[in-house]
């Protein structure tokens, strides 16, 4: 039996990994068997098209990389023509991404995916940094994650993950309050807040000016959210900050998550998810622990 | 499209700006098109992070070149590798050039705009076409061929002056059908302007920071003409090849 198998709100995963949200594509079906994942993770989906943001929109920056991106997508509709049925073709989970500027359109976005089969979960982005006044208020308010996940979790029976924004001034508290308001599991972190200027021409290198910070760097502020987040609430976390090798997702295992997406690894080591599903399960076999037991493991 | 580690074959340096690195290996060699790249990364460099984009130089058998310019950490990383060092290559990606048929058409490249170039004019060749082929500099470490027409902004080498100006003065004697550029985004905003002007096809391959290379993460969008609309293209998978008129200029 494969011991890694995990349970994630109402979806069975044959192992823990996904890829983190705007990170991966159906590209990448070339390179490997994208049903060896754990579950796909789509890029967020919004009601309408959105264009995006102006270029420049990515930089490397101090082991990491900035991002605005402005949530660039086809839109549901298109969504649901183009990329759903190339996505249902693959024989494991579906978490579709979703954004939507208010409680009403986020509620009609989950309405109108609810008819389509082929979804497993929704991952709500509350937490983009990117979208003025669409996504960071929800993000930042507890009262307003309540009552858009009770919204939502009236609307849906489909598995229901709220994603979390680390810019925020308490995340147990924005955990504590999805979970109340009926949340099957939370994703965390989406990406910091940064920003990097050019000091000949003394312009900011993102066109946005202020981007969302992504890899290896911010690895310890995503796991010391991990942390204190499993500490405070009892349904599961899909976790992901800078994860760029075995250690790192066992890291966060240990801390209390019960899957990890990996993220901008992908554009270094597209295979990365493949190298880290099997160190996982190897891990477990060298040291003799179910991977049930694993999670949160930490020994303080 | 393959994800590979490879030995590097060897690294051969050109002056002390410009060196070309050569690996081998049989898929990789296969089907690939003029103005297609390949994303490469050293995987036992953590930083910078982000492999780095790379057009086809050369193919000869199972052989792969890539001429590179050493603008900064990762492409003076990889001038330093030793035979055997295995490195990382993602490709081929992007869409390449389309490449005529029994046409009469021009070459012309800036600086590291070269790199694409010898294999596009192998293929043209091969399909008939008549080539002509400029090519420009600032001084003579730029250039790279003794058989393409050189132009050096100082006059080292081949004709003083740029490029442009030099195919300006000569364009309407060449009397071309298509024409491929790479170079400064000025260079290939001028020779669009010159070809729009004469309704003459104009290919430009485009450069802008990469960070998947496939088309996953949207971060190298430009804006593009098209159906009257301005919309956001990808350089990795739609481009890097764009038709010149269709593209809108940074200011
Ligand atoms: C499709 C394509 C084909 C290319 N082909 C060649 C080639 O054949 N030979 C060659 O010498 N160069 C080529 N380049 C440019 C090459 O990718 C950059 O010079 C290289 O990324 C610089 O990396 P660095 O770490 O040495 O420099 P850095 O210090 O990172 O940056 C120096 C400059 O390189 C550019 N750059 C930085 N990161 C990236 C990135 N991830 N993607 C693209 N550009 C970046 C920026 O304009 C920057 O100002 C190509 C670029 C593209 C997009
Ligand atoms: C280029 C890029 C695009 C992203 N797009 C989205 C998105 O559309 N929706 C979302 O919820 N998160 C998005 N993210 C955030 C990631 O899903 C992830 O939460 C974050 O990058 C941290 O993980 P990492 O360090 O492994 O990349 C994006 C990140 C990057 C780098
Ligand atoms: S580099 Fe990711 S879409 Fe082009």
């Amino acid at each position: 039996m494969n011991k890694c198998e995990i349970k994630f709100g109402k979806m069975r995963w044959k192992n823990p990994v996904t890829v983190a949200s705007g990170t991966f594509g159906l590209e990448y079906a070339e390179l490997f068997d994208l049903s060896q994942l754990g579950a796909l993770t789509t890029k967020t989906i919004t009601p309408e098209p959105k264009a995006g943001n102006e270029p420049q929109r990515i930089i490397e920056t101090e082991a990491g990389l900035l991002n605005s991106i402005g949530l660039q997508n086809p839109g549901v509709q298109e969504f649901i023509k183009t990329d759903l049925p190339e996505y249902s073709k693959i024989d494991t989970n579906l978490i579709v991404s979703i954004s939507a500027s208010s409680i009403n359109e986020f509620a009609s976005l989950v309405k109108k995916l609810d008819t389509q089969l082929g979804i497993d979960a929704y991952e709500i982005n509350i937490s983009c940094p990117n979208v003025e006044n669409e996504g960071i208020a929800f993000g930042t308010a507890p009262e307003i994650v309540f009552d858009l996940t009770k919204k939502l979790r009236e609307t849906t029976d489909r598995t229901l993950i709220i994603k979390l924004s680390p810019n925020v001034t308490s995340i147990t508290d924005i955990a504590k309050h999805a979970e109340n308001a009926g949340a099957d599991g939370l994703a965390l972190i989406n990406t910091l807040y940064g920003m990097a200027i050019d000091v000949e021409t003394k312009r900011p290198k993102l066109h946005n000016i202020v981007g969302g910070y992504s890899g290896p760097a911010i690895k310890p502020v995503a796991l010391q959210n991990v942390y204190k987040v499993a500490n405070a609430i009892k349904i599961p976390i899909l976790a992901m900050g800078g994860i760029s090798s075995v250690n790192d997702a066992l890291e966060f295992i240990i801390a209390g998550a019960t899957a990890i997406a990996v993220g901008t690894y992908n554009f270094i080591n597209p295979l990365g998810t493949i190298e880290i599903i099997e160190g996982i399960q190897e891990y477990c076999i060298s040291h003799n622990i179910s991977y049930k037991k694993l999670i949160g493991s930490i020994q303080i | 499209m393959y994800f590979k580690k490879i030995p590097v074959l060897k690294v051969e340096s050109v002056n002390d700006e410009y060196f070309v690195l050569r690996i081998r290996d049989k898929e990789l060699t296969q089907n690939i098109k003029p103005g297609q790249f390949f994303q490469i990364k050293d995987p036992d460099v953590a930083i910078p992070l982000l492999p780095r984009p790379f057009g086809v130089y050369d193919i000869k058998e199972d052989v792969l070149s890539f001429l590179i310019k050493k603008v900064g950490e990762s492409t003076k990383n990889l001038s330093i590798l030793e035979e055997g060092h295995i490195i990382q290559l993602l490709g081929p990606l992007g869409n390449g050039f389309p490449v005529a048929q029994n046409k009469k058409v021009l070459i012309a490249s800036g600086g590291i705009g070269y790199a694409p170039m010898p294999y596009l004019e192998q293929k043209l060749k091969e399909a008939g076409n008549e080539v002509w082929f400029y090519h420009g500099g600032q001084s003579s470490n730029d250039v790279f061929c003794d058989d393409v027409q050189n132009c050096t902004e100082d006059g080292s080498c081949g004709h003083a002056g740029l490029v442009t100006e030099h195919i300006e003065n000569c364009f309407d004697s060449m009397d071309v059908d298509v024409v491929y550029a790479c170079g400064p985004e000025l260079m290939l905003q001028a020779l669009s302007v010159l070809c729009n002007e004469r309704n003459i096809p104009i290919y430009v391959s485009l450069e802008r920071i990469m960070a998947c290379g496939v088309g996953a993460c949207c971060g190298c969008v430009i804006k593009i003409k098209e159906n009257g609309k301005v919309v956001y293209k990808k350089v990795c998978k739609d481009g890097p090849v764009f038709g010149g008129a269709k593209v809108i200029w940074d200011e």
